[in-house]
């Protein structure tokens, strides 16, 4: 049984945990049991994916938790959702545009790469770019004037012919 | 002189901005719907026996809508703002039930049939109640809890969303707004 079109990230083996959780809590409930065509494997891949989907969207009713990790009502048929739909063989670009078509871009866990929330993305490395060239600004500043206050102040004749007697002592 | 004054502003500004953040109030609640101005999601959903003898079984919103605008909301039994809103929908109901249709859907309460007829039972709710059991009619609305109350156009777009529990005032706003010629 094909479950996805779309190509396949990755997976952490965090994701893998995760998802043998999740089919042991399905099998449980009953809900992967009632897919009799699908193998063990076709099922760890199947929720493997709705782990990967529900990472990437916000629980409506929790505060800084995601559908995946969510154990609230809302969540939990978020995710049995997600399953359905990928068993009818949506990939997860459209999941995720279908539940960004209802809650907007709220529900995505990491704002889109496009228009406005470009900031969010660019903002951080403008940051950093314009902190180390501040950096090296002040870095060139006080080395300039660090020379220039030794081109300034030559040493006193007394303090140099002091330094010359150490040395020739030292020696 | 002008240094420190420069440091100040800006640790002022960032501290301002800072507590702005913090002390903005429930900015989930303030967050705009995405369905406003778009096609309301259509269901079909079981009802509460008391309703079945004027709508049937089910209650069908393309059915009641294109005639009359719509008010939904979203309610559950273990909700204490849904106890504090439902005489506030029962009164607009009696004042404005002939020019727009109010339904109720009970979700986010998986198998409460029990507790959700008490709370009907509690109000004598007269506008038809629906049970969406799995709360995909929520998650089709977008909900991001209960209560929350949808106003629909009579074209079956969204007008409005309330989150919270809705004052009669709120109501009464809302249907003037929906019913303007």
């Amino acid at each position: 049984m094909s479950v996805r079109t779309a190509p396949h990230p990755v997976r952490s083996p965090f994701a893998r945990i995760a998802a043998a959780l999740l089919i042991a809590v399905g099998l449980a409930s009953g809900s992967v049991a009632a897919q009799p065509t699908a193998g063990p494997g076709a099922q760890i891949e199947l929720e493997s994916t709705v782990f990967d989907v529900g990472r990437q969207l916000r629980c409506p009713t929790c505060v800084s938790e995601s559908v995946a990790g969510s154990n609230s009502a809302i969540a939990t048929e978020m995710r049995s959702e997600i399953r359905e739909l990928l068993q009818e063989g949506r990939t997860e670009r459209e999941i995720l545009a279908l539940y960004r078509e209802r809650y907007g871009d709220w529900i995505l866990l990491e704002p889109p790469r496009e228009g406005i929330h470009l900031w969010v993305w660019a903002l951080p490395a403008i940051a950093l770019a314009a902190g180390v060239g501040g950096l090296a600004l002040l870095m060139v500043r006080w080395t300039r004037a660090s020379r220039a206050a030794e081109r300034e102040e030559p040493l006193d004749p007394d303090a140099r012919r002091r330094v010359r007697e150490a040395l020739e002592e030292s020696a | 002189m002008t240094r420190i004054v420069l440091i100040i502003a800006v640790t002022g500004a960032l501290g301002g901005l800072f507590l702005y953040g913090l002390l903005r109030g429930e900015p989930d609640r303030d967050i705009r719907s995405a369905r406003l101005d778009r096609p309301a999601p259509t269901f079909e959903l079981p009802l509460y026996a008391r309703y079945q003898a004027e709508f049937g079984p089910t209650f069908s919103s393309a059915e009641a809508l294109g005639e009359r605008p719509m008010v939904v909301n979203f309610w559950a039994s273990w909700c204490g703002p849904c106890y504090e809103e439902a005489p506030e929908l029962q009164e607009a109901w009696r004042r404005h039930g002939d020019e727009v249709q109010f339904v109720g859907v009970q979700t986010q309460d998986r198998g409460k049939r029990t507790e959700g007829r008490a709370f009907i039972d509690q109000f004598d709710l007269g506008f038809p109640n629906v049970i969406d059991d799995d709360s995909r009619l929520g998650i089709e609305y977008g909900l991001f809890g209960v209560p929350e109350t949808f106003f629909v156009r009579s074209d079956g777009t969204v007008m409005y969303k309330h989150a919270g529990p809705v004052s009669l005032d709120d109501l009464e706003t809302r249907i003037a707004e929906l019913t303007a010629p």
